[in-house]
């Protein structure tokens, strides 16, 4: 399997599913930082079996995956919950199987997006709409601004990870209240 | 932060980094090293690559542009009103500067003519120090009008790569459409009354050229490639080795991918006076892919015979191909 059929297969046929993928995973954790891991690790365990030949089914493939990740997860909790362990063995899949993922329109992409660009934070979504409306580069738009090369890239990879998730079917809010550069920023 | 977070930082930076304009060759190695390292790097990646994308659509008409909020609104308005006005003076200094120094007011805006040979490919450079590559059998002319750098792409296809002034726009007009310049490297070709776009690097906007629809262009962003026809525009995604295949002419090579002779043999004459003709369509539909040199068409003539058993005839007009 090259990599160009990899990825067209991932993005073609995996992240479309991502809005109840999203969802299912959600009612599985208990803490919402949680979340991006078992999202991440569900992606990486799908590449890397594709990686060997592409799945007759993706929605089954990819689901069956997100079981098995959350069950090894909640089998490696300190305090373990044996029903929540239960709970998921007993989850079947097909549950989720009866919604139908349609590819967003254009429209429904541009509503989306805009939607998106709405919920970041001000000082993100101005450096978004310079990048991406005005085209403008890094260092033009913190001259614009008049903040440091190194902000307008923090809020600019913000941005892209907010707006990604909100398009993706995510509630578009990136915590990143624990990264020290952040702090740091603030303190400045 | 746990790990996965922190990959996702990373790709976003990547992202971030690669629409900068100073990435090289040595940043395209430098990430595809970090993508092969995981699969991890992978997902993460390619999901951001493909969600930030999805968000162009943002752009894609120009009055769902989000408005300034209502306090730092008139602040803008004074400086881009105080800027165009500096800009205005500038250009009238420039037009006095040029009557002046020619002594024929008839001349201003100055502009000034481009042209090539069938065959034949040039590269210039523009007085804001944006550069043009003009491909084959093609005319072209640029001034700056008010304020805006303008291009007239009379015939052919040309590359350019714009050198980023947010106060000067760059407007390539093409007959019946025009395509404004919001990003750096893309290309435009015209072929009758359609226009046709491939951006390497940044995005353009492309709208019928009508001052009431000005502000409906539709955006086309890196790897896309938009055909425009009348009030139409379609897109199309395209990888971005399916972006360097369309733009492979600028080092004299024509790219082809299951691509009929017939489309292949309409590139090649486009770059040479001797034209090839087939005498059947069963040859003209065969579908082939590769690269060839453009101006070489005996070489690719040979290769068809060689590889499909095509017969080929050479005469001062072109060759004949029949199956």
């Amino acid at each position: 399997m090259d990599e160009a059929a990899l990825k067209t297969w991932f993005v073609g046929s995996v992240l479309p599913l991502e809005p109840s993928l999203g969802r299912m995973i959600r009612r599985h954790c208990r803490n919402a930082e949680d979340v991006i891991d078992v999202r991440q690790e569900v992606y990486e365990r799908a590449l890397r079996g594709a990686a060997r030949g592409l799945p007759a089914t993706t929605r089954h493939y990819v689901f069956a995956i997100a079981r098995n990740v959350l069950i090894d997860r909640a089998r490696r909790e300190k305090v373990v919950s044996f029903e929540q362990v239960a709970d998921l063995e007993e989850l079947n899949p097909a549950a989720d199987l009866n919604q139908t993922d349609r590819q967003l329109d254009a429209r429904d992409q541009l509503r989306r997006a805009l939607a998106g660009l709405d919920r970041l934070p001000p000082r993100c979504r101005e450096v978004v709409r310079l990048r991406k409306i005005e085209g403008l580069s890094v260092r033009d738009t913190a001259t614009r601004l008049g903040v440091t090369h190194h902000t307008v890239e923090r809020q600019l990879t913000l941005g892209i990870r907010a707006i990604t998730d909100f398009m993706l079917g995510g509630d578009g809010r990136i915590d990143r209240g624990d990264h020290p550069s952040t702090r740091e920023e603030a303190t400045r | 932060m746990s790990a996965a977070d922190r990959i996702e930082e990373r790709a976003a930076l990547w992202l971030v980094q690669r629409d900068e304009p100073e990435w090289d060759a040595s940043d395209d190695a430098a990430l595809a090293a970090w993508l092969d390292e995981s699969f991890a790097h992978q997902a993460a990646f390619w999901r951001l690559e493909h969600g930030w994308r999805a968000a162009d659509r943002i752009v894609a008409t120009g009055a769902a542009v989000a408005e300034p909020t209502p306090e730092e609104r008139p602040a803008r308005w004074w400086r881009s009103t105080a800027l165009m006005a500096l800009a205005a003076v500038l250009v009238l200094a420039c037009c006095i500067g040029l009557m002046v120094a020619r002594g024929k007011p008839e001349d201003a805006p100055q502009q000034v003519r481009f042209a090539t040979a069938v065959g034949e490919r040039r590269s210039v450079e523009l007085a804001d120090g944006s550069r043009v590559m003009l491909n084959t059998d093609s005319v072209m002319r640029a001034a700056i009008v008010d304020g805006r750098r303008r291009v007239w792409l009379d015939k052919g296809e040309a590359f350019f790569d714009v050198v980023h002034q947010a106060d000067h726009p760059f407007v390539i007009a093409t007959g019946g459409h025009r395509v404004t310049v919001l990003g750096t490297r893309f290309s435009v070709r015209r072929d009758g009354s359609a226009t046709k776009v491939a951006v390497e690097r940044g995005a353009v906007r492309i709208d019928d050229g009508h001052p009431t629809t000005e502000e409906r262009g539709t955006i086309v962003a890196a790897g896309d490639v938009a055909i425009a026809r009348g009030h139409s525009v379609l897109l199309a995604a395209r990888s971005s080795d399916g972006i360097e295949d369309l733009l492979s002419w600028r080092t004299g090579v024509l790219t082809f991918d299951q691509t009929t002779l017939a489309e292949a043999a309409e590139e090649f004459n486009r770059y040479n006076r001797r034209q090839i003709r087939f005498t059947d369509q069963k040859a003209a539909q065969i579908r082939i892919g590769g690269s060839f040199e453009a101006g070489n068409i005996d070489a690719f003539a040979r290769l068809l015979h060689e590889a499909f058993g095509l017969e080929v005839e050479h005469d001062t007009a072109g060759v004949t191909i029949s199956s």
